[in-house]
């Protein structure tokens, strides 16, 4: 292994370390303190959907899927296709063993303990268990803020009409900052539970999710965080952030769809009560009685998202050994490079932060009147972009903060985004800018 | 890269004299010749004098030769609006179609700014006519969508509109 250490000496932290892996994992990474690197052009040749020269930015819909996923997943439907948890023979065995595997692999994305980790569906199917589990009642308070998806809004919107507790949402300012002082009013003694996403997925707005936890922890609230958008792109540690549950999805992680986590404190696991029982819940079942298991079983009734699970435990190895903050520098030089090139286009508004560094790698804009789903469109037809328009799941941030009756076009970038992809996109939009809008 | 705007660069650049010494009648019915492969940008008096390279005169991605069976793709709801349909359309488009690339450069040379909610950008290789909200959007490759319109009836209406008014540059 080579290792060449150039020294730049303007600043005592900026001291530069070039580290040659190349003959060892194949990875390529220019190490500086502060700003880490991965290699875009390794990433891409392990992502099969990009070599038409497709031009995907639509990370925060769903991820594309690489090599390494693809293939674990056929390796349990060709060599070990078993149930999981049932059968005593040895396929089945391994199977057991690759789910349990995934788990602890998708524990350790997030710094949780795999017994604390249920694996389901996808973030909404985990914000459904959470609501339904809890016991609310009324008298109880849900707080909640505007900028949330429907996942985590219609949830609780229905959770306050069905047990009688109130909902309390807070609202957020004209690039989606909230402030603590709301929180601090809205979340009193009464309050059981906070529920907020770490990223919105409309502005890429970042919420304070670790002062908003220690808020609610003061009162006694528990804390629900949607990392929907903040576990694929960034190092989420819920010991540090200090909340009693987190959810997220494994397909925007480059997992498959269909597999997705929930992580709930330990302590929490007895109390929760589950949304669905059946097969593998149970401990012990009489005519007139069952008990169910302790811990995350308990939550996963019926026979689990076997392939799906081991592809999304896949996801989160390629992740790590990619290195989180890796990829959240290279997805905040992405940031830098598309707001920057938004703000010199004319007719073109952006919504969110002005500031880059205070955004995850999400753009939400409209050009001009060109209705988002025309822009959208034509982005696809003349340049081959992928992107998202209309409100993306997310009604109370396009109707309460940025007021695009329409909705807006939303891109957004991930670990095989290069320059080429933003400057491609870039020059598409301002061709359309200048001659359609 | 896609460069997006080579060709119509170019065209842009063109003599657009429309002198006929070539055997066409306009600059854009000789390229439109050259690009069916039936002339030879040498035909035009003026090609080489001012300096051209053939080079530059490729086919963008847009205007491939490819020939669609003119159907109703589908129609659907609006994604955004359930009362309302998209429906999309597919003309029968080659080269020789009277709705294309060079159609659109006909009709935004005619209409310019004229028709301000019909927008035409041959550059991108599509025409947009919007009103009342309903919007509809013709790509070179022939194939129309229309957006929100109010039911089946509407949306052929508007169709109807469109090409009225693209065709109209152009014939």
């Amino acid at each position: 292994m080579d290792i060449n250490v150039a020294k730049q000496g303007n600043a005592n932290k900026n001291t530069l370390f070039t580290i040659d892996l190349n003959r060892k994992c194949s990875l390529f990474l220019s190490l500086k303190i502060g700003d880490w690197m991965l290699d875009v052009e390794l990433v891409r040749k392990d992502f099969p959907f990009l070599k038409q020269g497709r031009i995907y930015l639509d990370s925060t819909a769903t991820s594309l899927t690489p090599e390494p996923v693809l293939n674990k997943m056929l390796e349990y439907y060709r060599e070990y296709r078993a149930n999981v948890g049932r059968g005593i023979y040895k396929a089945s065995q391994i199977a057991t063993e690759e789910f349990e595997k995934a788990r602890n692999e998708v524990s350790r994305l997030i710094n949780a303990k795999p017994e604390e980790m249920v694996l389901l569906r996808n973030t909404s199917e985990g914000i459904n268990l959470v609501a339904s589990g809890i016991k609310l009642k009324k008298g109880d308070k849900i707080v909640t803020t505007t900028l949330e998806h429907h996942s985590d809004f219609i949830v609780w919107q229905r959770a306050s009409k069905r047990s009688g507790a109130a909902l309390k949402v807070v609202g957020a300012d004209s690039e989606g900052f909230m402030n603590l002082a709301d929180f601090e009013k809205a979340i009193d003694d009464s309050t059981k539970i906070v529920a907020v996403s770490q990223v919105s997925n409309v502005l890429g707005v970042k919420p304070p999710v670790k002062e908003i936890a220690k808020i609610a922890h003061e009162h006694g609230a528990l804390v629900l965080i949607d990392g929907a958008q903040s576990v694929p792109h960034s190092k989420v540690d819920v010991k540090a952030i200090g909340c009693d549950f987190l959810a997220f999805s494994g397909h925007k992680m480059c997992g498959p769809t269909g597999a997705g986590g929930l992580y709930m404190r330990e302590l929490l696991l007895e109390e929760v009560e589950p949304l669905c029982i059946g097969g593998g819940t149970i401990e012990d079942v009489g005519l007139d009685y069952y008990r169910l298991k302790k811990g995350a079983a308990k939550f996963e009734a019926g026979t689990p998202a076997i392939a799906e699970v081991i592809g999304m435990g896949a996801a989160a190895s390629y992740l790590m050994k990619l290195g989180m903050l890796e990829i959240e520098s290279h997805e905040q030089k992405l940031t830098k490079r598309v707001v920057k090139g938004l703000e010199e286009i004319p007719n073109l508004t952006l919504y969110g932060p002005k500031e880059p560094a205070k955004r995850a790698g999400i753009f939400s804009f409209n050009v001009g009147r060109l209705h988002p789903h025309d822009l959208a469109m034509t982005l696809d037809v003349t340049a081959g972009v992928m992107v998202r328009s209309g409100h993306h799941c997310a009604l109370p941030v396009i109707k309460e903060v940025i007021k695009a009756p329409n909705g807006t076009v939303r891109a957004s970038v991930y670990i095989y985004n290069n320059n080429q992809d933003i400057d491609t996109f870039l020059a598409t939009l301002e061709e359309i800018s200048r001659t359609m809008a | 890269m896609i460069n997006i705007k080579s060709f119509y660069d170019n065209y842009l650049n063109f003599p657009k004299t429309d002198c006929g010494y070539c055997g066409c009648t306009s600059c854009v019915a000789l390229l439109r010749r050259h690009y069916a492969g039936e002339a030879s940008l040498s035909d035009c008096i003026y090609f080489e004098a001012r300096g051209y390279c053939k080079e530059d005169f490729v086919s963008p991605k847009h205007f491939t030769n490819t020939k669609t069976e003119p159907s109703v793709s589908y129609v659907s709801p609006c994604p955004s609006d359930a009362e309302r349909v998209t429906v999309e359309v597919n003309l029968a488009s080659d080269l020789h179609s009277k709705y294309g690339y060079f159609d659109m450069i006909s009709a935004e040379k005619l209409f310019g700014q004229s028709l301000p909610e019909m927008k035409i950008a041959p550059s991108l290789g599509l025409a947009r006519l919007e009103s009342d909200g309903e919007a509809v959007m013709g790509f070179a490759e022939g194939r129309i969508l229309i957006r929100r319109a109010l039911n089946e009836n509407d949306a052929f209406w508007q169709l109807s509109r469109f090409i009225r008014w693209l065709w109209g540059a152009v014939n």
